[in-house]
């Protein structure tokens, strides 16, 4: 059995709103292990992207503990948290937020130039995750220059570039067409065979359908744990692990 | 993020208004600038021009200040061979202003005439010609626009009459003189026609001649760092007469000219703050709009250091562009403005309100690129405490 990349326990998360709280979260418990592929599915306001928000470190629970790799987040100074984020996580989210100013292989760069990787080595990294999702010849165009799905592409080459220990993702072809949102189903599936930890909050159907696990999120709960078949077998090959 | 460069690349995004806020900064530091001129400019330049010829003191009539009013001292051969022996002076020279005119045909011109000693003169340079000896009481030295006035070149003669007899208009003096060289005067203001002879000459024409009366002397040390000591020695020695250093002089000058450095100071502050509010507009309107954008790297990792600095470095960035300019625009505007003011009358043509100094120069640079930094710390704090998540909920809505 592999080993727990994310343990959740008992989180739950109040947004006040006119005085009263709204309980986006209502004591959800959660376990992944490495490799596995999770989806987490429900309808709006169900509070996936919570969960998800609160599993990245990005949003603190109101109550409750995540632990990533052993590490309990809420013990974390917010510059603790930051370089968690930046060296065990990867975000990938729907609207891409790639910086339009810069080429896909400098917004590759960028998380991995943040953590103090030389020069020569994030450039050369950056090439070859660009080539892995498929975009080694758009290496210097601009985000800008680049089709939705093809942001979308750098957007989880950007993820990748720290070798993270869990992918996370909202809603990840909620901007796409459906030509373009199976190419990155099927980069998504390429990842996690790869060895990739995926956690991916989605309405679409074929997202959740190749997970390993679907999470089936209602009013702040986790409904039902679905569970499919083993988590794969974690080894992504040296060019992406 | 070293070596990616993306927050200045950002602001080429918003070129027109990147430049037009780059544009204001520089109308604010060139004013910000001319004001570091002005402010120091005038006693710098009115010190310049007292030591051009390098003589520290000015003695004159007690209770006045050189050319301040039409007060003479007498005896000022005399003092002048006096003072010529005491140690420490290199050289000593009398001064005597006054009005008289030219001839010009049938017409007189006024002019102003200085009577010097040209062995210890700290008057005038020579343009073209030659110089008086201590004993010609037959020449004259012209100002260029002297010799216009009067038609005259070197070589030629001219007249120059004294006191005038108020009830006939008719010259009590008169004197024929050749011109041995034009010169232009160091004090004198923009197309002022000034004359220049030996002392007796001019005391003749002037009528001073009976009490050998002189204007000022001026006194040169041998050594700059001896001067405050030669003015205590000298005021102790002439305590009829009153004794200023260049220094005290400035000094004074100053004080009469407070009001100029207070403009300065106001204006100055005012292009400050003006620089301040628009780089802290510019930026908080760039970081509001790239909210996402900022929340997004934060949850990627990207440090609040990390996207501090780089707002600053916008901020640096903006103010060291439009400063460059500034200083550019600043010295062309200083030029324009010095012309405008320096052909007020009464003013030395040589005088200069804005002069630019290396110092003044880098004051100005320091302050503004400063103040862009300070301006830039609110949107640089804005940026640091978005809220990723509320943020990200927000985009994604």
């Amino acid at each position: 059995m592999n080993r727990a990349v994310l343990v959740a326990r008992d989180l739950r998360k109040d947004y006040p709103m006119y005085g009263e709280a709204v309980h986006a979260l209502r004591g959800v418990s959660l376990e992944i292990r490495g490799g596995e592929y999770v989806a987490v599915v429900g309808p709006s306001g169900s509070g996936k992207s919570t969960l998800l928000q609160l599993i990245g470190g990005i949003d603190s629970p109101t109550s409750g503990t995540v632990e990533i790799l052993g590490t309990v987040l809420q013990s974390l100074s917010d510059r603790e948290l930051t370089r968690l984020r930046l060296t065990r996580l990867g975000f990938i989210f729907q609207r891409f937020h790639l910086l339009p100013v810069l080429t896909a292989q400098e917004n590759v760069e960028l998380p991995m130039a943040e953590a103090g990787v030389p020069r020569e080595l994030r450039r050369a990294r950056a090439l070859e995750l660009l080539g892995y999702v498929g975009l080694g010849h758009r290496a210097r165009h601009r985000a800008t220059q680049l089709s939705g799905g093809e942001m979308q592409r750098v957007a989880i080459a950007r993820a990748l570039a720290n070798r993270p220990a869990l992918l996370l993702a909202d809603e990840p072809t909620g901007e796409l067409d459906a030509a373009t949102g199976h190419e990155i189903l099927e980069l998504f599936r390429r990842l996690n065979q790869d060895g990739t930890t995926l956690v991916v909050v989605t309405h679409d159907d074929r997202l959740a359908e190749q997970a390993d696990r679907v999470i089936h999120m209602l009013d702040g709960h986790i409904v039902i744990p679905e569970r499919r078949e083993a988590p794969a077998v974690p080894g992504l090959p040296a060019s992406t692990a | 993020m070293r070596g990616l460069g993306w927050s200045l690349r950002s602001l080429g995004r918003h070129r027109l208004r990147t430049g037009l806020s780059i544009a204001g900064i520089a109308v604010s530091a060139a004013m910000l600038l001319d004001m570091v001129m002005l402010s120091g400019g005038i006693e710098k330049s009115f010190a310049d021009l007292l030591l051009a010829r390098g003589y520290q003191i000015r003695l004159t009539p007690k209770g006045t200040l050189p050319f301040d009013t039409e007060a003479t001292m007498s005896g000022a051969i005399q003092l002048v061979t006096s003072i010529r022996q005491t140690p420490g002076i290199a050289a000593a020279g009398a001064v005597l202003g006054a009005s008289l005119y030219g001839r010009r045909r049938d017409s007189l011109i006024t002019l102003f005439g200085y009577g010097i000693q040209p062995e210890a003169q700290a008057l005038y340079t020579i343009i073209s010609g030659g110089d008086l000896s201590p004993t010609d009481s037959l020449g004259v030295l012209l100002s260029l626009p002297a010799a216009r006035v009067l038609q005259a070149k070197v070589g030629d003669s001219v007249t120059l009459v004294g006191r005038l007899d108020p009830q006939v208009v008719t010259a009590a003096v008169g004197r024929t003189l050749m011109v041995r060289g034009l010169v232009r005067w160091v004090y004198d203001y923009r197309d002022q026609p000034s004359v220049g002879t030996v002392l007796p000459v001019m005391q003749s024409l002037a009528g001073k001649r009976p009490g050998d009366q002189a204007s000022l002397l001026m006194v040169r040390a041998a050594e700059d760092s001896a001067a405050p000591a030669v003015v205590t020695a000298l005021r102790k020695r002439f305590p009829q007469l009153e004794v200023n250093s260049v220094a005290d002089l400035v000094r004074e000058f100053k004080q009469r000219l407070v009001y100029f450095r207070q403009l300065s100071y106001i204006l100055g502050t005012m292009s400050l703050i003006v620089t301040v509010l628009l780089i802290a507009t510019l930026l908080t309107i760039t970081v509001n709009e790239r909210l996402g954008e900022i929340a997004t790297l934060r949850a990627i990792g990207i440090s609040r250091v990390s996207v501090v600095r780089e707002v600053l470095l916008q901020g640096v960035t903006l103010t060291a562009i439009g400063s460059a300019l500034g200083i550019v625009l600043g010295l062309v505007t200083a030029r324009y403005l010095d012309s405008i003011l320096t052909s007020f009358p009464g003013l030395p043509a040589a005088f200069s309100f804005f002069v630019p100094r290396r110092e003044s120069l880098t004051r100005a640079a320091l302050v503004l690129l400063l103040t862009g930094s300070l301006a830039a710390l609110y949107p640089a704090w804005l940026a640091s405490r978005a809220a990723i998540a509320e943020v990200l909920r927000a985009e994604a809505a």
